[in-house]
């Protein structure tokens, strides 16, 4: 049992080891920018995916300006994809499962917006369409992928943080993108708490 | 209507280098970052009305467009095929020919709001070349590229322009910790002296040969500044600023003038580590560089001068870095969202 828990740990440390850095900066400044222009931001993803962007929607969103909740005058406007069971069903069973992201995006996407997409293997048909989407209106797009890196959602990406992993490994994959969602949250918590003990 | 808001920027060093004349022999590069001041173009369709309507210092209504004075609302209407059933609107929170790249940045504002009010949606690098093609070919200003890459783009940039008229921009990766304590080590004076850009530009493109390797230092010295922003590094940064400027005075005998001298002195006699003249030069801005405890003793001095060379409308602009580039705002075309 130790030997399987010393080597999921080892793999988890040697990925953490070699994140993508300048990735993860670019996928700052996107949201930062996006901030700045008060645009959206729609995350999406299938199964563990699609949790972790709900439970990142809700850092994103709240806990971030938690500790100063009356001294911001704007906060995030993060929304998770499709935001409503209703939606997922409706499109699925009407249109189609590809279309469960792409449809609903496509009731809100504005020039102002960004998008962040989450796939551990990139490759996610629904996911892709809806990056596809994204691109044609010209809104950056946050790839969140792993496996390999000719994955769809990389190549399409303007931020392409990839996890490079054994096909098939979600369990590394998922647990690394987790962490990188609570990166930028503590940065942009780090970042809004200084700005009010700057300026209170 | 369709409403599009560009930021301006403030340029650190390579300035110049982004002429072709320089850049078809070897690239140039140029480090700047767009700061919370904008332009704002806004775009109506008016179907019930035949003309061009602009507004901006003055407003004009023609039935052809080639009776509009403005020539780059001109000129891009034409390239675009608008003739009538439009009106432009402009908007700024600074005065034009600062040097901080204004009008660059309604160049990029328009072209954008123009490609949406006709259903197109371009990216930066698409919205940042069309606005160099309408000023420097289609207007014919001899002017450079920074500025609509800056303005297109946002975040703080290097920018280099390639031989083959390609355009790289590289993000500079900095935390807001380094970029609060750059931002918080600038000071940013408007003049009052106004100057066109292409006034000394044009001397400055004639000197091009002359002055080759003064520029040539210019572009290399652009990634050690963005080492030292990213390490914090404000005295060395300051430094920089100095000697860039000094090489930047050197390349057209109307970059600077007697009052901004003065200006320049002052400010580095108080404290200041560096500095430079926004924008081709010749009046706009003057950039320090300085200890968070020196500047208020800058902030004296040079208002000392100012006063004494009667610059009426000399005063501080704040500043901070913005992460964003020229963004349709707004997008309420009737033409593409009918009401019913």
């Amino acid at each position: 049992m130790k030997e399987f828990i010393q080597n999921f740990s080892e793999k988890v440390q040697t990925s953490l080891k070699t994140l993508p850095a300048e990735e993860i900066a670019k996928a700052l400044n996107i949201l930062q920018a996006a901030y700045e222009r008060d645009g959206r931001i729609y995350i999406f993803g299938n199964g563990g995916s699609m949790a972790l962007a709900t439970h990142w929607v809700a850092d994103f969103n709240k806990t971030i300006f938690d500790s100063n909740l009356e001294k911001h005058s704007r906060r995030f406007q993060a929304i998770r994809l499709p935001s409503t069971e209703s939606e997922i069903t409706a499109w699925a069973n009407d249109i189609g499962y590809d279309m469960i992201f792409a449809g609903p995006l496509k009731n809100y996407i504005q020039d102002s917006d960004v998008v962040i997409a989450i796939s551990s293997s990139g490759n996610s048909t629904n996911v892709v369409k809806a990056v596809e989407l994204a691109k044609e209106y010209k809104v950056p797009v946050i790839g969140i992928s792993g496996f390999s890196s000719d994955n769809k959602l990389n190549q399409l990406s303007d931020a392409k943080i990839f996890i490079p992993a054994e096909k098939g490994d979600y369990f590394l994959v998922e647990g690394v993108h987790g962490i990188i969602l609570h990166m930028m949250i503590r940065y942009f918590k780090d970042y809004f708490d200084h700005l009010v003990e700057r300026e209170p | 209507m369709i409403v599009v808001r560009a930021p301006l920027r403030i340029s650190f060093v390579g300035g110049g280098t982004d002429l072709p004349d320089f850049y078809h022999r070897r690239p140039g590069r140029v480090i700047s970052t767009a700061i919370d001041k904008f332009v704002y173009v806004v775009v109506n369709r008016t179907p019930m009305i035949d003309k061009v309507t602009a507004r901006y210092a003055i407003t004009e209504s023609v039935e052809k467009l080639e009776d509009l004075k403005h020539t780059r609302i001109k000129a891009a209407l034409t390239h675009h095929g608008i003739e009538k059933g439009i009106e432009i609107s402009s908007f700024a929170s600074m005065p034009a020919k600062t040097g901080l790249g204004s009008s660059s940045s309604f160049s990029v504002a328009l072209i954008k709001a123009l490609n949406a009010f006709q259903g197109k949606k371009i990216d930066a690098a698409e919205a940042a070349e069309a606005a160099s093609h309408l000023e420097i070919h289609l207007v014919g200003e001899p002017i450079g590229k920074q500025d609509q890459y800056a303005a297109s783009f946002g975040g703080f940039n290097v920018i280099q322009f390639n031989p083959d008229e390609s355009v790289d921009v590289a993000p500079v990766l900095i935390d807001y910790k380094k970029k609060l304590l750059f931002q918080d080590s600038l000071l940013l004076f408007y003049t009052g002296l106004t100057r066109a850009a292409s006034s000394v530009l044009t001397e400055q493109k004639a000197n091009i040969d002359s002055k080759f390797q003064t520029l040539s230092e210019m572009a290399d010295s652009v990634p050690e500044f963005a080492d030292r922003v990213s390490v914090g590094d404000i005295r060395g940064l300051g430094a920089m600023l100095h000697q860039g400027w000094l090489k930047k005075k050197s390349l057209a005998s109307n970059v600077s003038n007697s009052t901004i001298d003065d200006l320049y002195s002052a400010g580095i006699n108080s404290g200041a580590l560096g500095g430079k003249i926004l924008g081709a030069g010749g009046g706009g801005c003057v950039l320090f560089i300085c200890p968070n405890d020196k500047k208020d003793a800058i902030r004296e001095s040079v208002q000392k001068v100012a006063s004494e060379k009667d610059l009426n409308e000399f005063r501080e602009i704040p500043i901070k870095f913005v992460q964003s580039g020229t963004e349709v705002l707004y997008n309420g075309d009737q033409a593409q969202f009918p009401l019913a």
